[in-house]
Parts: C-alpha cells; sequence; structure tokens
C-alpha cells in the first residue's frame, strides 16, 4: 500500500489541480508542495519498513490486473505488481527528495501554473511507477507515460529553442521505447509464470502451496518439453523475467540461444536493444545530444528533475532488465560497454571544458559522470555496482544543485554565459560560497558524495576480472578533466575584478544582481549538506542496497 | 592496544582544526586569529602528548566506514615516532605562521576567512600524516589540496592570484590520478589499502604510480611549475604550505608506501629526485623574485628528499624534511617581513638592509646558510646525511652510472650556497635601497613578524637534532626517524650511511665556493638565454603547455564542434531524412499508387522473409505476440 501511495498521491494530486476552478490558482503550488513533502513523508516510512538485509522484493503489493486466458494456446497475465529492492530503494528515497526541490525552485513560475503543476506531479507519478513496478508492462507503461509531461514541461515553459529540444528529446526517447517495447513481447513470448502455469496444470491447488519445490518442479518439466503449451502462462513479472528457468526451451529468448536474427544470437540482440534504449535515458556517448539541448531549453526546475532523477532511470533499467534479464549480454561484452562507459566520461569530460554556456557545462559533466554509472555497472563487481547505484543518487544530488546554481543567474540576468561574468565572488558572496561547494563536491573531493561515487565504481572496473585495468586508467582522465572544467569555470566567473556583461558601471557597491534569496539558500545548502553527508557516511546508501547486488552478481557467477 | 589515550588524543587532533575551519569562519575579525592560534597551540601540546606516548606504531582506530556485503572497508588512524614528530612540527610551524599573520594581514576583514584555512589546512595535513590506510591518506591528501587552492588564491581579486590556485590544484590532480590509480592497482594486488600490511614489494609500476602522488604535491620534475606560480599567495602561506609542510607531504608519503617500492621503482624515484634537485637549483639562479628564489630553492630540497627516498635512505629525507621545515619557513617569513615593510618583491630594489633589519639580516642568513649546507647548522646535518646514504646506496649498485646520483646531488647543494649568497647580497648588502632615501623610513619589522623569525633560526642550529655538529649518526633523531619506527620491514642491514670519509671536507669546500661565486659573480644581461631558461625554470610550463594543455583544449574545442556537427548533425538529419521520406512517400502516393501498391508487397515480402527469421514455429507464439500486439492497441486507443 505504501508503495502505491507514492505513485498514486501525485497521480490523485495532478487530477485535482486539473480540475480545481481557475478561482483556486494560487494553491496549486501549495498542492504539489503539500504532495512531494508527502510522498518524502511516504518514503520515510518506506525506509523504517526497509529490511536491508533482504535480498528479495518486499513491501510489495500484487493485484492481478489482466490475463487473458487464450484457450489452448496458453495465456499471458499482466499483474499491476509494485516492489522495491535494495537497488530501486535509493532512487525512490532519491527521486522523493528531488521532486520535492522542483517544486521549491518551482515557486517563481507565473505562467499556467494549472498546467505546470499538473504535469508536474504527473511526472512526479509516473517516475515513481517507474522505479516501483515489477511488471514489465506496467514499467513500460509509466516509461512511455513520463515522456508527455516532460516533452510539454520543455516545450511550453522552456527557452527559446524549446519547441526543437522538446521535440528532439521526445523522438529519440521514443526511438528507446521501441526497441524496449520489442524486448519486452519478446521476453513474455519466451518467459512462464511458473506458479500460474503450476495452477494451470494442476501441479498446485492454491497460491499458498507454490514453494520453491513447486517452482523447481514446473521449470524442470517445462525444461522438458512435458508442460502442455496451452497450460503455460506468459508474464511480464520481473521476478520470473529474471530467472533462466522460466525461458521456454527453443522461444525466441531461450538461454540455449537458437535464432539468430541478423546473424546475431537473439539474446545478445535484444541485450543491444534495451541496452540502447536505457543508454539514451543515462545517455551514452554517442547518444546523448538530446541532453545538452534538453538542459539549455528546460526551465530550472525540470533541469533539475531531468538531470536529478530522469537519468537514473536508465541507469535503474540497465540493471534490472538489460543486465537483470540478459545477464549473458552483459557478460560477454563487458568491455565493449565499460568502453562505452569511459567514452562517455572522457568525452562528456571534454567536451564540458570546451563551453561556454553554464548550463551546458553542467550537461556535459552529467555525460561524464553518468559514465561512471556504466563503468561500475559493467564491472560486475561489488564495489562497481553498489558505487553505480552509490554514484546515482550523488549524482542526482549534486546535478540538481549545479542547476538551480546555473538557474540562479539566469534568473537574474536572462543570460548563461560564462564568458558574461567576472569576480562574481564580489557582488554575490553566498552565491560563490555555494557554487563552490557544489563544484568541489562534483569534481570528486573526499568528503563529499561525488568522490565516493568514482572511488568505488573505478575500484570495481579495476577489480573486475572482465575488465583489463587501462580501461580504468583512461576512466580517471574524467577526474582531471571534471577539475579542469570546474574549476576554470570558478575562475573565469567569480574570480578577479568584477565585472558584468550587462552593467555599464560594474562597482561591487553599485552591482544590480542580488545575491541568493532565502528561497535559493535553502534549497541549495541542504543540497550541500546530503552531499556532505552521503559522503562522509556513505553506508547510508551501501547498506541498502549492498544485500540486493550481492544476490544479484550470482547470476554472473556461472563462468 | 587501545588506548583511550591515544583514541582521544588522536580524535583531538583530527576534530580541533576542523571545528575551527567552521568556527574560525563564523568569529568576528577581532577574536578569529586568536581562537585559531588557541586551536593550534593546543593541537601543538596535544601531539607533543601524543610524541610522548609514542613508541611503536600503533593502529588505535580502526573503523568500520562502510560495508559491502562481506567486504569491509575501514577508516583508521594510527600513530608512529616520524609521523607525529612532523605532526608536532606542522602544528608548531602553523602557530609561528599564525602569530606572524596577525601583523602581517593588515585587513582585518579578511582574517575570518584566512585563519579558518588554516586551520583546515591544520585538520588536513594531520590527517594525512595518522592516516592508517591508503583511502584515508588520499581523502585528507586532497584536503589539503583544497586548503592550498584557497589560500594561494586567498587574495582572488588578483587574477594571476586565481590563475595560480587553479593550476596548483590541476597539476596536483595529475599526480593525484595517477597515485589513484596506484592505490586502486594495490587493492587488487593485496586486497588491503592499510599500510601496517602493505609491507611487501609490489610490481614496478604500481610503486610509480603511487610515486605520481608526491611528483604532484611535491612540485617534483615534471609537475614543478605550481609551486612558483603558488607564490601569488600570501608569503605566511607560502612558509607554512609551499615551503615546510604540505609539499613536504610527498615526502611523507613515499616513507609511508616505501616497501611497496621495487629496486626499479626506486631508481626512477632517484632519478626523478636528482632531476628535480638541479632543475630547481638553475632556475633559482637568476630569479629577481625574493619569493620565487625561495620556491624554486623548496623545489631543489624537495628533489634532494626524493632522491634520499630512492636511494633507500628513508630516515634522511624525512630528517631532511625535518630541518628543512624550520629554516624555510625562517626564510620565508623573513622574506614576508621585507617585503611588508618594502612593498615589493624584486630583489632589485633592495639591497642595504642589513644595516636598518640587523635582527631579520642575521636570522635570516642564519637559515640561509643552514639551508646551504654550512657547518653548526641544521641543514649541514640532514644534506650530509643524504650525500652520505647516496654514495653508498651508489657504491651498491652493480652500475656505476649509479655514482652520477650522488655527484648531482653533491653539485646541487654548491648551486644551493651560490643563489642565496646571491639572495642575501642582493637583499642585504650595499646601498641599493637606502640610496636617495629618507633615513628614517626602514626599521625592524615589530616583534609579532621578528619573533617567530628568530625562533626559527634557533631552530636551525645543530644541537636540537644532534650533540655532533659533523654528523648525525646515532643521534636521536635518526634513530626516532628509522624505519623501524614507520613499521616497516628491515630488508636490508640499515648501513648507518656510512658516508665517505672525504664526503665532508668536499662538500664544506663546495659550500664555500658556490658562497664565493654567489658574492663575488653578477648576473649577466636578462635576455641571455641561460638567464631566460633559468627564470622560466628552463622552458616546462612553455613545454608543458604545448604538449598537454593546447593540445586537450583543442581537442576539446574540436569534439565540441565534432559533437554538433557530426553526432547531433546525424540525429538531425535522420530527423530531416525522415521527413523527405514522408513527403517522398506521399509523392509516390499521390502519383502512382500502382507503385505504392507493388512497393507495399515487395516490403511485406521483405518483412516477411525478417520476420520468418525470427519465428520459432510455433503457433502459439504467433498467436501470443498477436494477443499483447492486440492488447498495446487497446491501451493506446483507450
Amino acid at each position: 500500500m505504501l508503495l502505491s501511495l507514492l505513485i498514486f498521491l501525485p497521480l490523485l494530486g495532478s487530477l485535482v489541480v486539473a480540475l480545481l476552478p481557475s478561482s483556486q490558482r494560487g494553491q496549486f503550488r501549495w498542492i504539489a508542495l503539500g504532495i512531494t513533502a508527502a510522498n518524502l513523508l511516504v518514503s520515510g516510512l518506506v525506509y523504517t519498513a526497509f529490511d536491508q538485509t533482504q535480498t528479495d522484493y518486499q513491501i510489495g503489493q500484487q493485484i492481478d490486473w489482466i490475463t487473458l486466458s487464450l484457450g489452448n494456446l496458453g495465456s499471458v497475465s499482466i499483474d499491476y505488481l509494485v516492489g522495491i529492492d535494495g537497488m530501486s530503494f535509493p532512487l525512490i528515497l532519491l527521486t522523493t527528495v528531488v521532486m520535492l526541490v522542483g517544486v521549491i525552485s518551482s515557486w517563481t513560475i507565473r505562467e499556467r501554473q494549472r498546467a505546470y503543476f499538473s504535469l508536474y506531479l504527473l511526472l512526479t507519478g509516473t517516475v515513481m511507477g517507474c522505479f516501483l513496478a515489477l511488471d514489465f508492462f506496467l514499467f513500460f507503461l509509466f516509461f512511455e507515460f513520463m515522456l508527455l509531461p516532460m516533452y510539454f514541461l520543455i516545450g511550453l515553459w522552456g527557452g527559446p529553442r524549446r519547441e526543437y529540444a522538446s521535440l528532439k528529446f521526445f523522438l529519440y526517447t521514443l526511438f528507446g521505447s521501441v526497441l524496449i517495447l520489442l524486448v519486452m513481447i519478446g521476453l513474455s513470448m519466451s518467459v512462464m509464470d511458473p506458479v500460474s502455469t503450476a495452477l494451470a496444470t494442476g501441479l498446485i491447488n492454491g497460491l499458498e502451496q507454490a514453494d520453491t519445490n513447486v517452482i523447481r518442479l514446473i521449470q524442470a518439466q517445462l525444461a522438458n518439453g512435458q508442460i502442455d503449451p496451452a497450460r503455460i502462462v506468459h508474464t511480464f513479472d520481473f521476478r520470473y523475467l529474471a530467472d533462466g528457468g522460466n525461458y521456454l526451451p527453443s522461444s525466441f529468448l531461450s538461454l540455449s540461444g537458437e535464432t539468430f536474427p541478423l546473424g546475431i544470437p537473439a539474446r545478445m540482440l535484444a541485450f543491444w536493444a534495451v541496452f540502447l534504449g536505457f543508454a539514451i535515458k543515462l545517455p551514452i556517448v554517442p547518444l546523448h545530444t538530446w541532453l545538452p539541448d534538453a538542459h539549455v531549453e528546460a526551465p530550472t526546475p525540470v533541469s533539475v528533475v531531468l538531470a536529478g532523477v530522469l537519468l537514473k532511470i536508465g541507469g535503474y533499467g540497465f540493471l534490472r532488465i538489460a543486465w537483470g534479464f540478459f545477464p549473458d549480454g552483459g557478460a560477454e561484452y563487458a568491455r565493449v560497454l565499460a568502453g562505452l562507459g569511459v567514452l562517455s566520461i572522457v568525452y562528456g569530460g571534454l567536451n564540458a571544458l570546451a563551453q561556454n554556456d553554464i548550463k551546458k557545462m553542467i550537461a556535459y559533466s552529467s555525460v561524464s559522470h553518468m559514465g561512471f554509472v556504466l563503468l561500475g555497472i559493467a564491472s560486475l563487481t561489488a564495489e562497481g555496482i553498489n558505487g553505480a547505484i552509490y554514484q546515482m543518487v550523488s549524482h542526482g544530488i549534486l546535478s540538481a544543485m549545479l542547476f538551480l546554481i546555473a538557474g540562479v543567474i539566469y534568473d537574474r540576468t536572462h543570460d548563461r554565459r560564462i564568458d558574461s561574468y567576472r569576480g562574481l565572488n564580489h557582488a554575490m558572496p553566498q552565491y560563490a560560497t555555494l557554487t563552490a561547494v557544489a563544484f568541489f563536491a562534483s569534481l570528486g573531493l573526499p568528503g563529499f558524495s561525488g568522490f565516493v561515487g568514482e572511488l568505488f565504481t573505478l575500484m570495481g572496473s579495476m577489480q573486475s576480472a572482465w575488465l583489463p585495468g587501462w580501461q580504468t586508467a583512461l576512466a580517471t582522465l574524467g577526474i582531471v578533466l571534471a577539475a579542469g572544467y570546474f574549476l576554470w569555470t570558478l575562475q573565469r566567473m567569480f574570480f578577479g575584478p568584477y565585472w558584468n556583461r550587462h552593467e555599464t558601471n560594474s562597482t561591487p557597491g553599485t552591482s544590480s544582481l542580488a545575491d541568493l534569496t532565502p528561497r535559493e539558500r535553502w534549497l541549495l545548502i541542504p543540497l550541500g549538506l546530503f552531499s556532505l553527508i552521503l559522503g562522509l557516511f556513505p553506508n547510508l546508501i551501501f547498506n541498502l542496497s549492498s544485500a540486493a547486488v550481492s544476490e544479484w552478481l550470482k547470476r554472473f557467477l556461472v563462468e | 592496544m587501545d588506548d583511550p589515550l591515544e583514541i582521544a588524543l588522536i580524535t583531538l587532533i583530527l576534530l580541533l582544526p576542523f571545528a575551527g575551519f567552521f568556527g574560525v569562519r563564523m568569529s568576528s575579525q577581532r577574536w578569529a586569529g586568536l581562537l585559531a592560534m588557541v586551536l593550534t597551540g593546543l593541537g601543538l601540546v596535544l601531539s607533543f602528548s601524543l610524541l610522548r606516548i609514542t613508541t611503536v606504531p600503533m593502529v588505535p582506530i580502526l573503523a568500520e566506514w562502510l560495508r559491502l556485503f562481506d567486504t569491509p572497508f575501514f577508516v583508521g588512524f594510527r600513530h608512529d615516532r616520524p609521523s607525529v614528530m612532523i605532526l608536532v612540527l606542522a602544528h608548531f610551524v602553523a602557530l609561528l605562521v599564525q602569530i606572524y599573520s596577525l601583523s602581517y594581514l593588515e585587513n582585518q576583514a579578511e582574517r575570518p576567512r584566512y585563519f579558518s584555512y588554516l586551520q583546515l589546512f591544520v585538520g588536513a595535513m594531520a590527517g594525512i600524516l595518522l592516516a592508517s590506510n591508503l583511502i584515508v591518506l588520499y581523502g585528507f591528501w586532497e584536503l589539503v589540496g583544497l586548503a592550498s587552492y584557497l589560500l594561494i588564491g586567498f587574495w582572488y581579486h588578483k587574477p594571476e592570484a586565481a590563475r595560480a590556485a587553479q593550476k596548483a590544484f590541476l597539476y596536483n590532480r595529475i599526480g593525484d590520478v595517477g597515485f589513484l590509480i596506484g592505490i586502486l592497482l594495490t587493492y587488487r594486488l593485496f586486497g588491503t589499502f592499510e599500510f601496517a600490511l602493505l609491507n611487501k614489494e609490489a610490481p614496478t609500476l604500481v610503486g610509480l604510480l603511487l610515486f605520481m602522488g608526491c611528483i604532484g604535491k611535491s612540485a617534483q620534475f615534471p609537475l614543478i611549475g605550481w609551486l612558483p606560480d603558488a607564490m601569488e599567495g600570501p608569503t605566511p602561506v607560502s612558509a607554512l604550505l609551499h615551503a615546510a609542510t604540505m609539499v613536504a607531504a610527498g615526502i611523507f608519503l613515499l616513507a609511508r608506501i616505501h616497501p611497496l617500492l621495487s629496486p626499479d621503482a626506486l631508481v626512477v624515484v632517484a632519478l626523478i629526485g636528482t632531476l628535480t634537485a638541479l632543475w630547481g637549483g638553475f632556475s633559482a639562479l637568476f630569479q629577481n623574485d625574493i619569493k620565487k628564489v625561495l620556491a624554486f630553492s623548496t623545489v631543489s630540497q624537495l628533489g634532494l628528499m626524493v632522491a634520499a627516498m630512492g636511494t633507500n635512505n628513508v630516515t634522511g629525507g624525512l630528517f631532511h624534511l625535518l630541518t628543512h621545515a624550520f629554516f624555510k619557513a625562517g626564510l620565508f617569513l623573513g622574506a614576508g617581513a621585507i617585503i611588508h615593510a618594502l612593498h615589493t618583491q624584486d630583489m632589485r630594489q633592495m639591497g642595504g638592509l642589513r644595516q636598518r633589519m640587523p635582527i631579520t639580516f642575521w636570522s635570516y642568513v642564519i637559515c640561509a646558510a643552514s639551508l646551504a649546507g654550512v657547518p653548526l647548522l641544521s641543514g649541514f646535518l640532514s644534506k650530509e646525511n643524504i650525500l652520505g646514504g647516496a654514495f653508498s646506496w651508489a657504491s651498491e649498485q652493480a652500475n656505476p652510472l649509479a655514482f652520477l646520483i650522488p655527484v648531482a646531488l653533491l653539485f646541487t647543494s654548491g648551486l644551493t650556497a651560490l643563489y642565496m649568497t646571491r639572495q642575501v647580497r642582493m637583499v642585504f648588502l650595499g646601498e641599493g635601497y637606502l640610496s636617495g632615501k629618507p633615513e628614517n623610513q626602514l626599521h625592524e619589522p615589530n616583534w609579532l613578524l621578528l619573533g617567530p623569525v628568530v625562533l626559527l633560526a634557533i631552530f636551525s642550529a645543530w644541537f636540537w637534532f644532534a650533540l655532533n655538529p659533523l654528523s648525525a649518526q646515532g643521534s636521536w633523531v635518526e634513530s626516532w626517524l628509522s624505519v623501524t619506527n614507520l613499521g616497516h620491514p628491515i630488508t636490508a642491514p640499515e648501513t648507518g650511511h656510512a658516508a665517505p670519509i672525504w664526503l665532508a671536507p668536499v662538500s664544506i669546500l663546495l659550500v664555500l665556493l658556490g658562497g664565493w661565486f654567489g658574492f663575488r659573480l653578477r648576473d649577466p644581461t636578462p635576455n641571455r638565454l641561460v638567464v631566460r631558461a633559468s627564470v622560466r625554470y628552463g622552458f616546462l610550463d612553455e613545454f608543458l603547455t604545448w604538449l598537454v594543455v593546447l593540445p586537450i583544449r583543442r581537442l576539446a574545442n574540436w569534439l565540441h564542434r565534432a559533437d554538433i556537427r557530426v553526432v547531433d548533425g546525424l540525429v538531425n538529419s535522420t530527423g530531416i531524412g525522415t521527413v523527405v521520406g514522408a513527403h517522398l512517400a506521399y509523392a509516390l502516393d499521390r502519383y502512382g499508387v500502382d507503385g505504392l501498391v507493388n512497393g507495399g508487397a515487395w516490403v511485406a515480402g521483405r518483412l516477411g522473409k525478417l520476420t520468418r527469421s525470427v519465428q520459432s514455429g510455433r503457433v502459439q507464439s504467433y498467436i501470443t505476440a498477436a494477443v499483447v500486439g492486440l492488447l498495446l492497441l487497446i491501451w493506446l486507443i483507450l
């Protein structure tokens, strides 16, 4: 129930905002604030209920949704199935935090408040659904639905090139979705639901009889072809998709791999298809070009949510679906995948170095930092995977902070060019201090979360039996580059004598640039503190994830 | 094992400065300096108490930082005699520097920021010294880099200062990345980060990568360039960070990881150290900025210490670190007093200060003489130890070329005498500054400035370190700084670095010779290549800019253009192509229905072929697919 609240509170709120009379306009943002705050509270409750030692899904809820009996041709079941484990829960906590931050930073939105906050809450609910859904069909529904509010949020409240950026974002992600959809259908055709099938075959008489022995038995029957195809119940359930024993022999995605469309084993093809689908989301070079455009054009709170949360769905999809259902693909191509991660790290870092637009600089730094996530996952080590999850949380907080920082200066001058400012330290000392904190935290200063994320993903890739050491060595270049682009930006914008392109008489005393407002300050300070606390006590995240990760890694032990 | 006193002392030593970092920042201008000094003074007392109870290496604090299912990672702190000695030293110099800064820092409004950064530095330095494993050390290592960045860029309104700060951090980062790779490889090899367990030889490459941390932090070749630029920071900061303690962290690191270094790695370390010693010495020769001379002499002396580490003389390296800290801090603070009085750093505008500032002069001369290696002073003892160690190391090597290293080091000490004498001559002797100026304009600085300088000069005498003014052999320093006290296994019998009998006379002779040259010779004209090469430290920065910085920036810009034109261009042209294709399809539909039908049939045929290859030949699968598709349709329509 708790988890469903996380999804349906925002969806309900979205509906309420959409239906309230316009005379209540002033209440929209308060409703959004209340609901995101309530979500944070609920996730706190979930935290108290969460068992860190459990490796399986927990706090779940299952409602039969659609079960189509197809006579003697088997059947397919789609459930409303939600639940969490150590891999999704850190991201859910992150989402509730970032969504709340996003609402507060939306406080100054004046145009079309009804549509804005309605869409924002719709986005919140669908993102939550993505992380919570344990049924592929349900997941895909949320995954697709997320595009809609995002498209409008960028397209209606964005900057000058918003139409281009939002369309590009939409089409790009949609392209990825199509690939994911194809694989989803392939998977459901190839996998049975052992419990329902046991019921259908009469092996058991009730759900309560389904234990591991029964499942083992029915899987053995499936492998030996003893089950009447008419009685097989196909499924989208993540738990069954992740279990190799449920794959129908000689099906499209069967483990033995008998189909070779385009001359490639079908499972490898499927792996690459879902990988591409989520790689667009993460994003991975060279599928990243929607990101700088979307970020530059999106209004500040949307950038915050986009970088803080939406990118993480890519990493989550890698773990849960691409690697989760196709461990053979993840193992087979470990080097290539890690290579793509390293490419993203270095390429993103170099591009960030070349930017003159602070938002673009931050966008490319996101590409670089997300490369660490892929590198960590590709390493297939406990350090790497846990590090990747941690890095996602850390980047979620820090990129939210960074985009808020870019928003502060843009709100004042509507100019994001780095070379439009010098010596801002004199005019806006608080802003400068918090920017320095965010930059140093992002470039991996120990004590802040960025360091731990990079350290553990790199440690994982160095430890990995699958990867050569030089890949890790190359990836560390990203750390130097990060220091380069962040410090260079700091130097160009904040140090030296004060100057600002928009003022003819640039002296600190007469500057029109006001320092941080209390609202801005109290958004940035908690985020900085968050990063600091996570950096000093990384156990807060690792304790959540490590048990589930160690279980998850067992699927790669077959070698 | 878990002595509560040790735990309490270490915890306090680490916590006080970090509490001070915030506390001092928030305190008023009037009290900031005093609060900082009280904290550092307290830290000094605490670290002295810790030194008194330190005998063998101990790890009193070892706590689980995080756990990945069954793999724990630890945060730990240890203490051993060498590290706690340097800890006492760091606190002592920091205290003196803060006393000095009270007077030096004229703008009171800057005080809370300044003193809080110094607290951050002290805390980070203590962390490096007390860390029990590589991860903790690396963490504090980076924090020291941050403190250095903040202090170099303290006067951030000066563009040069901001640039120098950034350069320092980036140079350090380059070294640190190698260091980090080395740490990760060490973990891969040994499965631990704890120094106590890292006592076996690692492959040469791993050792060299770890050494890169030292190259960055201790300004070794080729990452020298940030240190002279760091002189843009306030002079007391230069004294504390960029001469006495922070740059020595690299030396300390080498001492810590010494057992990991293979003989081949050690040769490289020795070579880099020797090259740096020469490079720094040569670069100091013709500098005209009083601080730059000192900066390059620091580079040169750090090279000497690194060479000592490379020649298996850990004790000698640490010994020189200790003595060097005193006299070099004294020199910088003395130089600061002069800059404070004259408002210039250009030695060509100085001269004749001896009459007006006699106490400063004598303190400065004592420190300079100690640096040059004049007997009866501490610098002589530690330098002899290093040279002696280098000669005995060379005699053990199979390759006779190994003797080049001690000979080059010996030559460097002659160079040191030369440029220090030149500096003393230009600043204090002759008429220079005083000619044509009113009589009473210049006088001794106040005692807040002078006291620390005098004290540091006093600590440059030999007897603090050894009773024998000509050799430190068998002295308390040597035994306290021994490798056993670091917790290292003794691989070879400690030779005691018995110096050749002729070494002391020869080096004294060289010092005299260097001094005589420095006193007599005048600089060649500034546009001579040798002068320009010295001032620009062998054009090293120009070379690195050309080799690394420019290519990377060019690559970044080029990649960004490629990103827009090629990568994004592909995306856009796909979009445009689709639209064009749609129009074509429309034209086809409009002008040739037949063609469309035929085309449709063809496409269907192709698709059929494609899908046939996808199929397993089982009817129920098709139906399932159809149903799923139908469901999707239903969902789409609804």
